[in-house]
């Protein structure tokens, strides 16, 4: 859990003046092999996954629930939204915990790798890039020096 | 002083017109002893220029007693008659202490006061969210409780007895601490019911007052205590009940004198607490419930089958003016009679995991029984096994568990029924009913547990039952909104979340589902 704190003081420090507004921080993550980014801010905590309970008559895409300090939380699977293929969980997994909507629920990620900052320039937005079902869970694609990744919108990846 | 409270306005009015010649008054003060419903004791903490005894003689002819407050250091700053002059500290402060037991109220006065004084500054009103939050964090030092005692077996597993004794002592005194704890919190949401019931007191004047009846309502175990949660919720289903006590129950006056009853009629309003619960009752001395005319409205509805009522009971036919729709009433009025009521009754009721029950006889009064939890944060449940998941089920929505067999299978109307001491039970098996998938076949021995709602009952078929135990409900969250069928989760220590089933809601869904494509179309939801 503390997680956070730590990934945060990974960032590196060249933060030129003007330049400010424009950086946003992403959070790169992988899910079946490809990374994505989801934004840093909407994160409120990273998660080694604890037991989790399967809910009968749910939506597909929720695994379970599991309570995390005492406070209930749905977790999605990320890939089952993203129409990825199933895995079964490793050492890596680890469940965002993001607030949607007045709650909490928990986002499961087969790894979480580090912080990005991207400029405006260094996003492209989505439109057009992939298919209609997708593009709507997708801000746009990130492309730092050296990576690329999928930047997701995490607003709409949720299910209201 | 002894006030009546209908007349309260016009007494505050006249003491304080005689006390305005001698002094002044600071405050009126609650005795909370007032033994009567009609009436209120109150302190008058006054301010006088004057001594005790020639006070004495100018209050005499009023019915309360006068007694000297001492002069205090600090006390005497806000004691101090604004009128007089600053040098007297020979005045004494005078309180007048009216009482019906004037002996008493001397002796005990002076402390009862200054103890209400003080106790006004150490209350504090809180929001009962922050006592969830309290409640929560309680259940999450069950989870660290759980923790230590594995890591104390471990130990010893690992031959490290003297730590493993010291760990496990630690665990007990942690384990009775965070009882007491849980204990208190629990302590802090209680109120007792008097907070309704004298909102009730009112109610009753006013509606006797307007239906020209004559009623005197009889409050016992107002000090009940219950969770603050279900006092709110209760004071309408409980208004509506004392509403058609009084309308349906209580008889005119010409008409009680003439089948021998006093003219007065009486409404009893009784609370105890019997176990985990506490029972209320709102009982009527009045004309009882017409069986008959309540029969026949619900078979004017269409609730029951003209053939089908005669073979009703007294029980069952009392247990219809809990159906929509239905009164005794051929006309409505201004205060009951519409037919709705005892139907948002019973639900009200039932939300909160409550039952009511109504006993009636014809031409001696009705009394209707409703039971209700202590509280809604611990809920009492039943731990149940089905296709390798555990569940938890309230255990005020389960009459029994019972052991279940193929054998006494009958299939009717497309549904599963058995046959429990001569009554026919519909059964559900909860692995199908959930969807639930399984990897070895059903064990060959199952358990039945029996779920009522009311009349309506629901064999529920499980694997296994493994326990009683006291759980904290928590919502599920909103994006599972829709998925019908538990009233939320809770933590079953070591670290898994058991979900709790709603039975009412399986009930509903299991019983009034006939066609049997609309049940499979809701299974697969999803």
């Amino acid at each position: 859990m503390g997680r956070l704190v730590e990934l945060n003081s990974q960032r590196s420090p060249r933060r030129e003046p003007g330049e400010r507004e424009s950086i946003r921080e992403f959070l790169a993550v992988m899910l079946a092999g490809q990374t994505y980014g989801v934004e840093l801010t909407r994160i409120r905590e990273i998660l080694s996954p604890p037991p989790l309970t399967a809910v009968p008559r749910a939506p597909a895409h929720v695994t379970g629930v599991c309570s995390v300090r005492g406070q209930l939380i749905t977790v999605i699977d990320l890939r089952s939204r993203l129409r990825l293929e199933q895995a079964p969980l490793t050492r890596k997994t680890r469940i965002l915990l993001t607030e949607n909507a007045g709650e909490v629920v928990g986002l499961y990620v087969d790894e979480v790798r580090h912080v990005l900052r991207l400029t405006e320039a260094e996003i492209e937005l989505a439109t057009g890039v992939f298919g209609n079902d997708v593009s709507e869970h997708v801000i746009g694609i990130g492309r730092p020096p050296g990576h690329v990744l999928v930047l997701l919108d995490l607003t709409s990846v949720v299910p209201r | 002083m002894r006030f009546d409270l209908v007349t309260i306005d016009k007494g505050l009015e006249e003491i304080k017109e005689r006390v305005k010649k001698i002094g002044e008054i600071i405050t009126y003060l609650p005795t909370g002893e007032t033994s009567s419903v009609d009436s209120i004791e109150l302190d008058l903490l006054v301010a006088s220029t004057r001594d005790l005894n020639s006070l004495s003689a100018e209050l005499a002819n009023v019915d309360l007693v006068i007694e000297e407050v001492p002069r205090r250091p600090r006390r005497s700053q806000t004691g101090k008659p604004k009128v007089g002059p600053d040098k007297i500290s020979l005045q004494p402060d005078v309180v007048a202490a009216g009482s019906i037991a004037p002996a008493q109220q001397v002796a005990g006065g002076l402390s009862d006061l200054t103890g209400s004084l003080r106790s006004v500054s150490q209350t504090v009103r809180v929001d009962i969210r922050k006592l969830d939050h309290l409640m929560n964090i309680v259940g999450e030092l069950a989870i660290v409780r759980g923790a230590l005692a594995r890591l104390a077996d471990r130990l010893r597993g690992e031959g490290q007895r003297q730590s493993a004794t010291d760990l496990l002592r630690l665990h007990r005194n942690f384990d009775r601490r965070l009882a007491e704890m849980q204990d208190g919190i629990l302590e802090v949401r209680m109120v007792p019911l008097g907070q309704v019931f004298e909102r009730l007191g009112r109610v009753v004047r006013q509606i006797s007052r307007d239906l020209g009846k004559e009623i005197r309502l009889v409050i016992t175990g107002a000090e009940t205590e219950i969770d603050k949660l279900i006092v709110e919720e209760l004071s309408d289903p409980l208004m509506h009940m004392i509403r058609n006590a009084i309308d349906h129950g209580i008889e005119s006056a010409e008409r009680r004198l003439t089948v021998g009853k006093p003219a007065m009629g009486t409404i009893a309003l009784n609370a105890f607490q019997k176990g985990n619960h506490v029972m209320l009752e709102i009982e009527d001395d009045g004309r009882g419930i017409d069986g008959q005319a309540v029969l026949r409205r619900a078979v004017q509805l269409g609730k029951v089958g003209g053939e089908e009522a005669k073979d009703f009971t007294r029980a069952d036919i009392l247990g219809l003016i809990f159906l929509p729709g239905v009164s005794t009433r051929e006309e409505a009025n201004d205060v009951s009679g519409r037919g709705v009521g005892m139907d948002v009754v019973k639900t009200n009721i039932s939300k909160l995991g409550g039952v009511i029950d109504v006993h009636s006889d014809d031409g001696i009064g009705t009394k209707m029984t409703i039971t209700l939890p202590i509280t809604l944060a611990i809920v009492s449940a039943l731990l149940i096994r089905v296709a390798d998941n555990t569940f938890a089920i309230p255990l005020a929505s389960v009459s029994e568990a019972i052991g279940f067999d193929d054998a006494g299978l009958r299939v009717v109307d497309g549904r599963e029924v058995m046959t429990l001491r001569g009554t026919t039970l519909p059964i559900a098996r909860l692995d199908r009913l959930l969807s639930l998938s399984r990897s070895t076949s059903p064990p060959r021995r199952q358990y039945a547990v029996v779920a009522a709602l009311g009349a309506r009952r629901l064999g529920l078929v499980v694997d296994q039952l493994v326990g009683q135990q006291d759980i904290i409900i928590k919502p599920l969250g909103k994006s599972l909104n829709d998925v019908r069928g538990f009233a939320g989760a809770t933590e079953l220590g070591d670290q898994h979340v058991g979900l709790v089933i709603d039975a009412a809601a399986l009930i509903d869904e299991v019983l009034s589902t006939t066609d049997a494509g609309a049940r499979a179309a809701r299974l697969t939801y999803g």
